[in-house]
């Protein structure tokens, strides 16, 4: 079985080698890819940086040529194994200088490196050693045992799938949409759908004419909020300059005092609940706790300006 | 949610602010303006209308130190701020809090008045904040995977918090209508610790 395995590993390393030397060989991508490369901060320069991917390219097509037509001989897979010793050693250094860069690895993803880039590496190397230990040439083990071959590589192909990032929308995401679909939504139910959430309060209120009212009052974000008697109630600090109190007052503000604005909504309604929901509005001194007369009927709603065409 | 409730009087300080809003003028209507929730961090700053209201400032950056009241910022553009915090001013890290979870390396949008001294009195500061257009690749009970560009990201999904806003509906507590391969707009709020974002509002089919 082993020596089944190795005999057939030439072949899996062909099809890998042969897709990412090609797409790095002849993808139009390559040259905007290099600058985010690894590589390119290494050797400080994007041009020798697809220059030097270019070469790999070059490197990968004739050792999976190589591998293809010269299975029996160690000299394809010795040369295939010092590369995947080659691209770990890259990938661990990448990762060392410069962890958010993609490696490069087929020049049509961008991704950052991650476990799978060392996978692959990690499988580079391996099936180049089991490759150089093989003395039976692939073709002849795929004659002598047929079904045990196409299983191999079969497994061999899913393996390569998985360990590639640029085929996750194929496999990946169908996959987690049929979990979903067979084992239910994991959000669904736990969540009680019939509570307004205070966001849905908050966005409801800033939509609003007591929003608009005070605005010239309120300073800050949301400072707090809660809920009582069907009530929500949210709280915002500001500053209220008083006309009435003049720059005679001696505290240099010209009669701003910090004052907090608590606004009251109904606690189930948001902005798709039907009918104008009321909120009310209380402005108290933040010092004193006396509330704070702001006349704030005289806001009349802003008028939408026609919009042409 | 007891954000500002301290131990001694919160709640009576909550009846107090109740009543004021009950007994106060009750306006009825919707019209559109200008929020100053944690949507507005990323919206381009607006001077007030009122001439009585000094121009607000804006600081973005790390927090590189905390010494007392003061935060240290470095902004993004190697320039340098120091934001007071107030008792008035609000915090904002993933839901309304208080500025003891303030961390040093904690990224901040904040907004606030320029004191004489220089430091820039905050009245609203937001910690950690992100506004990111994602695709959402996975979804778990706890978590979304979610992909920014051609980065994987893990959203933490945080009961009672998050909230998923569905063509442009109002937030809804309800995230089981969020689907594999939608575009999805996420606030939230990043965590250094471990790179991952406590997802605060998911909007889909914008």
């Amino acid at each position: 079985m082993l020596a089944t395995t190795s005999s057939l590993a030439p072949v899996v390393l062909a099809v890998l080698l042969g897709w990412t030397g090609a797409w790095k060989l002849f993808g139009s991508r390559v040259v905007q890819q290099a600058p985010k490369t690894a590589l390119a901060r290494m050797l400080r320069s994007s041009e020798r940086a697809a220059l030097v991917l270019r070469g790999t390219a070059l490197v990968e097509l004739v050792l999976a040529a190589g591998l293809l037509a010269f299975p029996a001989y160690p000299l394809p897979g010795v040369a295939t194994a010092l590369l995947g010793a080659g691209f770990t050693g890259y990938l661990g250094y990448g990762l060392v200088i410069a962890p958010e860069s993609s490696c490069g690895c087929t020049a049509s993803e961008a991704a950052p490196v991650t476990w799978r880039s060392f996978a692959r590496a990690g499988v580079v190397l391996a099936g180049g050693t089991a490759a150089a230990t093989s003395s039976t040439a692939w073709w002849v083990t795929v004659v002598e045992r047929p079904a045990t071959s196409l299983a191999l590589l079969a497994v061999g192909a899913a393996g390569l799938v998985v360990l590639s990032v640029d085929p996750d929308r194929w496999w990946l995401l169908p996959l987690r949409r049929t979990r979903l679909r067979v084992f239910g939504h994991p959000l669904a139910g736990k969540a009680a759908g019939e509570r307004v959430p205070v966001a849905a309060t908050v966005e409801l209120l800033e939509n609003s004419l007591a929003w608009q009212a005070a605005s010239p009052v309120v300073r800050s974000g949301l400072l707090d909020h809660w809920e009582e008697a069907g009530w929500r109630f949210l709280l915002y600090s500001g500053v209220h300059e008083d006309a009435s109190r003049g720059e005679g007052d001696g505290d240099g503000e010209g009669g701003a005092r910090p004052v907090s604005v608590v606004f009251a909504l109904d606690a189930t309604a948001s902005r798709d609940t039907a009918g104008a929901p009321a909120a009310r509005v209380g402005v108290v001194d933040a010092d004193t706790g006396r509330p704070v007369p702001v006349d704030l009927t005289a806001v009349r709603p802003r008028e939408v300006l026609p919009v042409a065409g | 949610m007891t954000a500002h409730q301290d131990d001694t009087g919160g709640l009576d300080r909550r009846r107090l602010l109740a009543r004021a809003a009950l007994g106060g003028a009750t306006v009825v209507g919707a019209t559109a303006l200008g929020g100053i929730d944690a949507d507005a961090a990323f919206a381009a700053p607006q001077s007030p209308l009122d001439p009585a209201i000094t121009k607000s400032s804006f600081v973005e950056g790390r927090i590189t130190g905390i010494s007392g009241s003061v935060l240290e910022i470095a902004g993004s553009y190697g320039d340098r701020s120091r934001i007071r915090m107030t008792n008035a001013t609000s915090v904002w890290k993933v839901r309304p809090t208080t500025a003891e979870v303030i961390e040093i390396g904690d990224g901040l949008y904040a907004r606030g008045v320029e004191m004489p001294d220089g430091t820039v009195a905050a009245d609203a500061v937001w910690v950690n904040i992100v506004n990111l257009h994602t695709t959402i690749r996975g979804i778990e009970k706890k978590r979304l995977h979610l992909a920014h560009g051609h980065h994987e990201l893990t959203g933490n999904v945080i009961a009672d918090t998050t909230s998923a806003s569905y063509a442009g509906r109002a937030p809804t507590a309800d995230l089981s209508r969020l689907r594999i391969g939608q575009s999805a707009q996420v606030l939230g709020a990043w965590r250094p610790s471990d790179d991952s974002v406590d997802v605060v509002r998911v909007s889909v089919g914008h």
